[in-house]
């Protein structure tokens, strides 16, 4: 029983640290669905992303808008509706 | 009924009988025990609140220290500030998003029509009276993540050190580098997520440094508006991921207004487009 217990514990602590972990980073999908929005653009999930090139995604959200989201030359995030 | 009372006056009938028995030595120290124990328990309780009340009083007398460091702290993080150094912080407004109207405005009246920065900033010193003995319960955070480099930092630094204990623990100065390292290091936005903030921080930052150079344009109120709508959202894009750095940059929002609004510590931070 004590070592059901500690394996037990373990393996808690082990999912705890990766949730932790996860928390951390967020995903691709949330920081454009976060980028979308604070431009101004609506968009509840981003259900699907594409990249383009670097620092270039196309997003598209759930409600089916489709957006680009890239860096242009001056170091500005532009997001442009599809 | 009846059978009950005819029972107490014989139950207290048998009290002065009880009283006439002959103490015997074992039932002495029986008794003493048992006061002594209730004693030693009293004194345990009685320590124990008094105790819990110089915790309290401790604390509580913490708090008019805490007033006295947050003016002197705003002005040290503006002279450490480079001049990519207010971009990430709390104050830009969207410059690709309009303006959405009040939904942030909370100190907007306070900062209304007066177009002399000096009033508007008295006026929102004013306002930020009262709110900001509530703030500094967060603030230490901020002060504990980075120090602050400038000279007159360390000179707080150094005058806080020299407090007494209770004092010394007060509010940290506002620390615009250490919350714009903070704002940088966090894992609870994305990369694309920061840089877009950094755009309409340096946005609203133009914006000021248009109405310090008195150009036509924006109002107070109007880049009060701007600030309080970029805040909330730096904020809540932080309060789930981070919120320790959440509290400290709303904690600090009218000591950046401050900063924001007076033309000498805006210049201070050396903000250029």
């Amino acid at each position: 029983m004590p070592a059901r217990s500690i394996l037990g514990l373990c393996g808690l602590t082990l999912l705890g640290l990766t949730g932790a972990v996860l928390a951390q980073a967020p995903s691709t999908g949330t920081d454009l669905k976060a980028t979308i929005a604070l431009n101004g653009f609506p968009c509840d999930k981003v259900v699907d992303s594409k990249r383009n090139a670097d620092s270039d995604y196309t997003a598209t959200c759930k409600d089916g808008n489709r957006y680009r989201v890239y860096v242009d030359a001056n170091g500005r995030v532009v997001v442009k509706k599809l | 009924m009846k059978a009950w009372l005819r029972a107490s006056p014989d139950s207290h009938k048998n009290r002065p009988v009880n009283r006439g028995r002959t103490i015997t030595p074992g039932a002495r120290d029986r008794a003493m025990r048992t006061h002594h124990v209730a004693a030693l328990a009293m004194s345990i309780v009685l320590a124990a609140c008094t105790h819990a009340s110089l915790g309290a009083r401790a604390v509580t007398g913490e708090s008019p220290a805490t007033e006295a460091p947050p003016p002197a702290a705003i002005e040290p993080a503006p002279a450490a500030e480079s001049p990519t150094a207010p971009a990430p912080q709390p104050a830009a407004s969207p410059s690709v998003t309009e303006p959405e109207g009040g939904a942030a405005n909370v100190a907007t009246p306070a900062a209304a029509p007066s177009e002399s920065v000096p009033s508007a900033s008295s006026q929102s010193g004013a306002a930020s009276a009262k709110p900001r003995p509530a703030k500094q319960a967060t603030a230490p955070k901020t002060a504990a993540v980075s120090p602050a480099p400038a000279p007159a930092a360390a000179v707080a630094a150094a005058t806080a050190a020299a407090l007494p204990p209770s004092k010394a623990a007060g509010p940290p100065p506002l620390d615009l580098k250490g919350l714009e390292q903070r704002l940088r290091d966090t894992r609870a936005i994305g990369l694309f997520t920061k840089l877009s903030l950094k755009n309409q921080v340096d946005d609203l930052l133009a914006q000021f440094k248009a109405f310090h150079q008195g150009q036509p344009g924006l109002t107070v109120a109007q880049l009060r508006q701007k600030y309080e709508l970029l805040l909330m959202k730096v904020v809540t894009l932080l309060q789930d991921g981070d919120p320790a750095l959440a509290s400290a940059v709303s904690s600090s929002r009218e000591a950046i207004w401050e900063v924001l609004t007076d033309p000498q510590k805006f210049a201070a931070i050396g903000y250029s487009t």
